[in-house]
């Protein structure tokens, strides 16, 4: 193991018969993937078989670091959960901030692989080498922070950082969350409900060890300079101070803020959940996760009204959408309550919020009524309800055993055509954004891995018409319609390349918002730094790292794939693609998705008709392996 | 205490937690990223949202001198800053447990005490730190804040929050 920024080590853990086992990093993995999900990806193909159940023993955990984990390098401190999802029985990930991912690198460990399950409730403790699982008996059914706190507490450090569920991974909410530093969430596709079916209550985690790169000098100084430049970046500058609470202006303004279960993209009430509104009133301080000089958390406590006592962090764009627009309500304190619930109990805002949407709107059509919800009048714009349903969600009681099982399966369960409100690809519920309003985003909601999924190919540049930056990755001859939003020309080049870019930060691992505006960091960025830390100077051409991009992307399709996912699969709900955009700047508007489906595939070298990878294209990204 | 001597400056409710300050520290002086070896130290409460840094001012009184048995720790008179000299020095760690500020360290590997010594002039930590939360330069009656001013905004809800803790965390 000669390449640097890594610690050459995998760490496994069987709860089953309680061992450890420590493999070397293959050093292969290194030009074949970087790091992150990438290495995940690799294992959970290989060992999770095809038709696994998602929360039996068999499934396999991965928690995952890239080479410049617990660097200087700006924003590097993220970390990946992979598993077989519950939500959506495919690929699943969910990245997280916080102070994790360092930690293990500083105990001396690329990735934990968690594998069995535990017969009675436990959490797993790694300090640098030693290494324990403990009896969680006393911590099951507490809360995410209340475990955390109690972890930190009983083994006399409060720097072990602790990766926990709550009620709801214990009870498997099928979009449980595992939960960082009290309120940061690693939220999407159920991770949370993977360790709970595992009896596994925390991940806890203490490194006293080192992270050393290959130049260090020439590392630090291009980190130095990389920081200057998210410090210097305008976007940057108002994320740090307004966090992501800046979008909901943002999507207000062009028509794309989900309202009302995705039926419109305008939102009466969205001032009250703007940045402008909410900052001034409620935020008490602003807080970053490891190695981020933006910082975009906000912590916040409500004086008065109904949730006055309420301090929490939170919470992001996609909570306010989720719990505020989306559900018609235009109150800042219920979202950041909702926040708190979903928090403590661990699991994802954006599918709890999706899934009442889903129920409120089934019932407000008159699809389903108070037989199916115990008892529950459901209406938009009714924070009480919502709040009250949460709680249901995370302790499963009543029409909440229904809701926790996400919006897909809660469908098909109640049926009577309640399936058109749920509003998922492939069973995850849709984030923050409408394909009829920014077209690339509708492509990439369709075939994203693990669903619908905002982060994984999410065009920015389109959106905000960087027209100088667009000619530079895609060419000035597909302007200007690569970046008008309301064409499907040409966008899936955007989402081809921008998921490709993407991929590679997901190898690394670094955040979402050091690539997110430009001209923050890109490809030629992290292919200048990567040789620098890792000494392979394989990781220092564009090219290659384009090719380990379409491998890792390639490889996930082929793990859903094998769970019999095809082009028939990658569709979006009919709301996106046949109720026109009933107001607003994208009025009128609907995504026409087969030609774009068909770009993207020739791009990825995908065959149009099944949407699978061809063999060619197995075989020029040295996949065949996984055949 | 000479006026002129420059001191880091703590503005505790500008700190967002994020650590840089600790591996900017650690990549100079062990040319690694370490954080468990930095010369400072930021502790954080992630239930109140709170972060707070911990540094090597150097304090006025410093018990680390006074406790010392062999006179290993020193002041220099000239930058008013405190040293440890490593020839003196029999690894008893009663600086390590005197320091209020908990960032006067032994490191196990190398076997000697660590501690901060503003990087000669030029620190790091005040370099990289994003928001000013730390700063190098010489005290005077503005400059300094309040180290509790921060704190006591959170006092009202440290009650409480400890009480639901207390109670299981529920919501
Ligand atoms: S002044 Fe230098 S030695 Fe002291 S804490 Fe800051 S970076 Fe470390
Ligand atoms: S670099 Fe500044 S903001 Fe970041 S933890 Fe250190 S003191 Fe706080």
């Amino acid at each position: 193991m000669s390449s640097k920024g890594y610690m050459g080590r995998i760490l496994r853990v069987n709860l089953s018969d309680g061992t450890f086992h420590i493999d070397p990093l293959p050093s292969e993995w290194i030009k074949e993937y970087i790091g992150g999900d990438g290495f995940a990806a690799h294992v959970l193909y290989t060992e999770v078989k095809a038709g696994t159940d998602p929360l039996s023993e068999n499934n396999k955990l991965m928690v995952s670091t890239g080479p410049i984990t617990g660097t200087l390098w700006p924003m590097s401190g993220r970390t990946v959960f992979v598993s077989k999802a519950p939500l959506t029985g495919i690929w699943g990930e969910s990245h997280v901030g916080g102070f994790l991912g360092p930690e293990l690198k500083y105990a001396g460990y690329d990735m934990l692989v968690v594998e069995g399950k535990s017969e009675e409730p436990v959490y797993i403790l790694i300090q640098d080498s030693d290494l324990q699982i403990i009896s969680a008996d006393d911590l099951w059914g507490s809360t995410t922070d209340h475990t955390t706190v109690s972890i930190q507490k009983k083994h006399h450090d409060p720097d072990i950082q602790v990766a926990a569920i709550g009620p709801a991974g214990e009870n498997r909410v099928r979009f449980a969350s595992i939960m960082i530093n009290h309120a940061r969430a690693a939220g999407r596709t159920g991770m949370g409900a993977v360790m709970g079916s595992k009896n596994l209550k925390a991940i806890a985690i203490r490194g006293t060890g080192a992270v050393e790169v290959a130049d260090h000098e020439g590392f630090v100084e291009l980190a130095k300079d990389a920081h200057r430049r998210v410090r210097e970046n305008p976007q940057a500058k108002e994320m740090g101070k307004w966090g992501t609470w800046i979008l909901t202006a943002v999507k207000q303004e062009i028509g794309e803020l989900p309202t009302y279960n995705h039926k419109t993209g305008v939102f009466s009430g969205w001032e009250k959940l703007s940045g402008d509104f909410i900052r001034p009133r409620y935020t008490i301080s602003d807080r970053a996760c490891f190695g981020c000089s933006l910082g975009c958390k906000k912590v916040n406590y409500i004086p008065d009204g109904p949730f006055a006592g309420t301090l929490e962090e939170g919470p992001e764009y996609e909570g306010l959408m989720a719990i505020g627009s989306s559900l018609g309500i235009a109150d800042y304190p219920t979202t950041l309550k909702a926040n708190q619930i979903c928090n403590k109990f661990g699991m994802d805002i954006i599918s709890a919020g999706a899934t009442i949407g889903f129920a409120i709107e089934s019932f407000v059509e008159g699809l389903i009524n108070e037989n199916d919800t115990s008892g529950i009048t459901l209406k938009w714009d009714d924070s009480k309800t919502v709040i009250k349903l949460l709680k249901m969600i995370g302790r499963r009681e009543g029409f909440g055993d229904v809701l926790a099982e996400g919006s897909k399966r809660a469908a098909e369960f109640l049926g009577r055509g309640t399936e058109k409100f749920a509003l998922h690809v492939k069973g995850m519920e849709i984030s923050g954004q409408d394909g009829r309003t920014h077209r690339s985003i509708g492509l990439g909601h369709a075939t994203g891995a693990r669903g619908a999924d905002h982060l994984r190919s999410l065009v920015v540049v389109d959106q905000l018409g960087y027209e100088e930056v667009a000619a530079e990755r895609w060419g000035a001859d597909k302007l200007p319609e690569i970046i008008n939003p309301y064409t499907e020309k040409y966008k899936a080049t955007a989402v081809f390349e921008t998921e490709n870019a993407y991929a590679i930060r997901d190898t690394l691992i670094v955040c979402w918002y050091s690539v997110s505006w430009p001209p923050i960091f890109w490809m030629k960025d992290f292919a200048e730094m990567l040789p620098l830390a890792t000494g392979e100077q394989y990781l220092g051409k564009v090219e290659n790292l384009i090719t380990i991009a379409e491998r890792q992307i390639t490889l996930k399709r082929m793990f859903n794939a094998r769970e019999g996912i095809t082009r028939a699969d990658d569709r979006l709900p009919d709301r996106f693609t046949k109720e026109p955009m009933p107001e607003g700047p994208g009025k009128g508007q609907v995504v026409n998705l087969e030609p774009m489906l068909n770009d993207y595939y020739r791009l990825r070298g995908w065959d149009l008709e099944t949407g699978l990878p061809t063999k060619e294209t197995i075989k020029r990204l040295s996949l065949e392996w996984a055949l | 205490m000479s006026t002129l001597a420059n001191q880091l400056i703590i503005d505790y409710s500008k700190c967002t937690g994020c650590r840089l300050c600790e591996l900017a520290c650690s990549a100079k002086h062990e040319g690694k990223f370490q954080p468990s070896l930095a010369r400072l130290k930021i502790v954080k409460y992630d239930s109140l949202g709170l972060d707070i840094p911990n540094v090597c001012p150097p304090c006025e009184e410093a018990p680390c001198i006074e406790v010392c048995p062999v006179y290993a720790m020193r002041r220099d008179p000239v930058s008013n800053m405190v040293y440890v000299v490593h020839d003196k020095c029999i690894l008893c760690k009663s600086c390590v447990g005197a320091c209020v500020n908990g960032v006067i360290r032994l490191d196990t590997y190398a076997m000697k005490i660590i501690k901060c010594n503003h990087c000669d002039g030029d620190p790091e930590c005040a370099k990289i730190c994003p928001t000013g939360a730390i700063t190098y330069g010489p005290v005077s009656s503005i400059s300094t804040v309040d180290r509790h001013g921060k704190v006591d905004r959170y006092l009202r809800e440290v009650k409480r929050v400890a009480s639901v803790e207390e109670a299981g965390g529920d919501v």
